[in-house]
């Protein structure tokens, strides 16, 4: 019982540290477009929670394949959906009336 | 498949008898009753869209329109679109015979969460209502793909009541494909492995992962819409930069898997009847549920087919045509399946197989005309014509509602505990596939010849062939009001059916017509494959 | 779970485990239907930031990140309390399970008040909604505010998914209290759990998603 406490303290204590982690990145210089890679250990904080706090690699199989599908296909809406924006030519047009 | 005692023409202490309080259908929790109240509800959609139809071919009867006002016109077609997808297509198998049919399917006694079931079809009530009521209040003009920047910043009509009932509808097949996921993989009888179900449990699989998978992007889609649309800003909006285009990847990412959402149970039930029919196991059972999981999975990759002349780079198109003829392989595979299944087999000519062999027809050529629009150089002509229209009707229509009708005439037997008037529904079949025919096949000449769709009026060279379609579709108005008479006929007058009048294999036909509340007296033990009929040799020494 | 042979079921279940077990799956997959939805919202802030990047990150740079990042933290340690209220019950101790629901319950309350009661209210009042008065003008005007309608939209859904939290987590606590669960019965709380750390999952991804990409030199 005070095993399955600790592990959910020490879980804790991980995500702050890499909240903290996560805080001090950010002020990095890194440039606008690498920005992004501040997400880094917010993923691994998503990690954390998944496997430490719900618990995922104690349940059933088909939870692990619910839990990946929702993760493959979000990538897929993310990957594939970032194709268009990464290749479309953008003619630049001044807003006639910017509001 | 163990031996399970049946009684012939039963009905005391089936479902139906179970309770015969207004409150005992409508607090019920039997997915049986689940499925009934469903058929009620989509069959009333179903001629609300069509009613919206047939103003449509009305007015489309001259080139200058028959009904004065374009903006009326693009009302009908815009509710005609919203309602037959949303309200018809999208539920019908899988929440009125996959209701019905799945737990009798699995051996199970009902699906895994039956008051979610009864709360999805509580929502899509009021779904209905609010779209409904949205309609009577002069409907929305956008057409059913709610396109920005028209819907978000300049559409006069109510878009936002309209995007409400559809949000609600969608919490609705979310809800539906959990259960029927989460069912299959927890309740099937013992025995029943993975590759002993029958086919159409994997294809309501397959389309259950869509609905859930997909859905949800389609919610929050139509927040934002919803959000531009009442504080008159959003992500949608050029004015910001905002980008219009991410309306259609965000609209079609969901709208593009739930085409295969509305013509997967269609072939789970074509794969039912063509065996029965043909007296012979299918052909390629493992081609067959692979290709189904194959769809699902495909039909995420190719939404930018939509957006081929939207402006996305020509790179983009590319990869997005090239999946596109990807997806179309395990259709294909399918429908050799089906024709290798009948080859040698005996077959049955009753009113389920003809619906399922006009489904195969119907159904190929919509699906060979998709690929002609799949490919970029004839889609830049092609697009925005009644070429299109003319494709997404053949597979919808031609197929998936043929599909419906098929597993509706199959299935009759077992939800109701009648036989219907087997000749009627002979006629009814031919008639549709004739009258399908005279209506939509002139249209992909008329799109070929560059008629745009969502017009009210047209050049007067495309008259004739308008004409003809029009006519085409009064014929299949007939077609579609015949089954609604001699079926209701049925309920009444009908003879009363066995617990398997088809003698076709599968956990269904093992439970009396109609079905006790708890499906099995005794839980099945599945020993063997789906499809077990005896070898055809068998067969025709019995005549 | 221990041996629950004993243990009512539904029907169309062989035994309580099975049910448990398939309730538990059934949540899960309902989550993964959550990732699409705010993937989509994901995908939104994705283009507007390509297309209008320094507007965009100008308007982030508004944001309170002092609230932000405490709002984070409390959200965390609510997981965590709920987590050690499941393993409490799991072992039989209802008291502890209701102390620890309590504590995780107050934690969410305390970030719905600093979220909407202090932080929107400090938005609101700098003009930050978008609009006619909206507080950025210039070329940088439309990116900020597509950042604030990314801002709203996706905090007003945290935070009503939030308040569904708090409504299951206060059931929990009415249920624990009329002596419903114990160690061979505890389904409900370990589904309200996962879905009370699934909507700390989603403000992970939202908190640098709103208060750091756009910051920072």
């Amino acid at each position: 019982m005070t095993r399955r406490l600790r592990q959910l303290l020490l879980a804790w204590i991980l995500l702050m540290v890499l909240l903290a982690i996560e805080f001090g990145a950010s002020f990095i210089p890194l440039g606008r477009s690498a920005r992004p890679l501040v997400l880094i250990p917010a993923i691994l904080m998503v990690a954390a929670v998944g496997t430490l706090f719900m618990q995922i690699g104690r349940e059933i199989a088909v939870v692990r394949l619910f839990a990946a599908a929702g993760l493959l296909w979000l990538s897929i809406l993310l990957g594939l959906g970032s194709l268009d924006p990464l290749t479309r030519t953008d003619y630049h047009v001044q807003a006639a009336n910017p509001k | 498949m163990s031996a399970v005692v049946v009684e012939a023409g039963a009905v005391e202490g089936s479902y139906l008898t179970d309770g015969v309080t207004l409150r005992s259908w409508l607090l019920t929790t039997d997915h049986k009753r689940i499925a009934l109240l469903y058929l009620g509800s989509i069959t009333l959609f179903f001629f609300v869209g069509g009613t919206a139809a047939a103003l449509i071919r009305y007015n489309l009867i001259t080139p200058q329109g028959m009904i004065a006002s374009a903006e009326t016109y693009n009302r009908l077609f815009t509710v005609h679109g919203v309602v037959m997808v949303w309200f018809f297509l999208i539920p019908a198998v899988p929440v009125t015979l996959g209701n019905f049919i799945v737990p009798l399917m699995l051996g199970a006694r009902d699906l895994a969460f039956p008051k979610l079931n009864l709360a999805s079809w509580y929502l899509f009530v009021v779904a209905g209502v609010v779209v409904l009521c949205s309609l009577f209040a002069g409907g929305a003009d956008t057409g059913w793909t709610f396109y920005t920047p028209l819907s978000s910043s300049y559409a006069r009509g109510h878009v936002v009541l309209t995007v409400v009932g559809i949000f609600i509808a969608g919490f609705s097949s979310i809800a539906t494909g959990l259960n029927f996921i989460v069912t299959i993989h927890r309740l099937r009888a013992p025995g029943m492995t993975w590759y002993r179900m029958p086919v159409f449990l994997w294809s309501l699989y397959a389309t259950s992962v869509i609905l859930v998978l997909a859905t949800p992007v389609l919610a929050m889609t139509l927040l934002l819409l919803g959000f531009e649309r009442i504080f008159g800003i959003g992500v949608f909006d050029p004015a910001l930069g905002g980008d219009p285009l991410l309306f259609q990847h965000l609209f079609w990412f969901y709208s593009h898997p739930a085409v295969y959402v509305m013509i997967l149970p269609g072939f789970g039930v074509i794969s039912e009847i063509i065996p029965a029919f043909s007296r012979k196991r299918i052909f390629g059972y493992k081609f067959i549920v692979w290709c189904s999981v194959a769809i699902a999975v495909i039909s995420f990759l190719v939404w930018g087919h939509h957006m081929f002349v939207a402006g996305t780079a020509l790179y983009s198109a590319l990869v997005f045509s090239i999946l596109s003829y990807m997806v179309a392989v395990p259709s294909a595979i399918k429908v050799f399946n089906w024709i290798g299944t009948m080859h040698k087999g005996f077959i049955l000519f009753d009113a389920p197989m003809l619906y399922a062999l006009g489904f195969i027809g119907l159904f190929t050529i919509g699906g060979l005309t998709g690929l002609f629009l799949a490919a970029l150089g004839a889609d830049v002509h092609l697009t925005q014509t009644y070429f299109v229209v003319a494709h997404f009707h053949y597979v919808m229509v031609g197929g998936m509602v043929s599909a419906f009708f098929a597993g509706l005439h199959y299935w009759w037997p077992k939800i109701t505990g009648r036989i219907y008037p087997e000749m009627w529904g002979r006629a009814g079949a031919l008639i549709i596939f004739i009258g399908f025919n005279l209506t939509f096949f002139p249209q992909f000449i008329l799109g070929y010849l560059g008629m745009p769709r969502r017009y009210h009026s047209y050049p007067p060279e495309f008259e004739v062939l308008n004409v003809l379609s029009s006519a085409g579709a009064t014929i299949l108005a007939a077609g579609y009001l015949l089954p609604l008479a001699y079926l209701t006929w049925s309920l009444f007058r009908g003879e009363r059916a066995s617990a398997n009048p088809w003698r076709a294999t599968g956990l269904e036909w093992m439970t009396p017509s109609p079905p006790p509340t708890v499906n099995f007296v005794s839980t099945p033990v599945v020993t063997e494959g789906p499809y077990a009929y005896p070898a055809p040799e068998i067969v025709q020494h019995h005549g | 779970m221990a041996d629950a042979s004993y243990l009512p079921h539904e029907f169309q279940y062989s035994s309580a485990r099975h049910q448990a077990e398939t309730a538990i799956a059934g949540m899960w997959l309902f989550l993964a239907t959550e990732m699409l939805f705010f993937g989509a919202l994901f995908l939104s802030w994705i283009y507007s930031r390509h297309w209008n990047q320094a507007g965009f990150d100008a308007g982030a740079q508004q944001t309170n990140l002092t609230i932000g990042t405490v709002n984070t933290a409390i959200l965390l340690a609510s997981s965590f309390v709920y987590s050690a209220g499941l393993a409490f019950i799991e072992i039989g101790n209802k008291r502890r399970l209701i102390q620890c629901c309590a504590v995780a319950w107050m934690l969410g309350f305390a970030f719905l008040i600093l979220k909407f009661g202090v932080e929107w209210h400090g938005d609101f009042h700098k003009h930050l909604f978008p609009g006619s008065h909206f507080a950025i003008t210039g070329p940088l005007s439309g990116g900020a505010q597509l950042f604030f309608i990314f801002y709203f939209v996706g905090t007003a859904l945290h935070g009503l998914h939030m308040i569904g939290g708090l409504i299951l987590v206060g059931w929990i606590i009415l249920r624990a209290r009329r002596d419903e669960f114990s160690p061979g019965y505890y389904t409900p709380v370990a589904a309200v759990g996962l879905y009370w750390s699934f909507v700390d999952v989603v403000w992970i991804v939202l908190y640098p998603l709103i208060y750091l990409v756009g910051r920072g030199p």
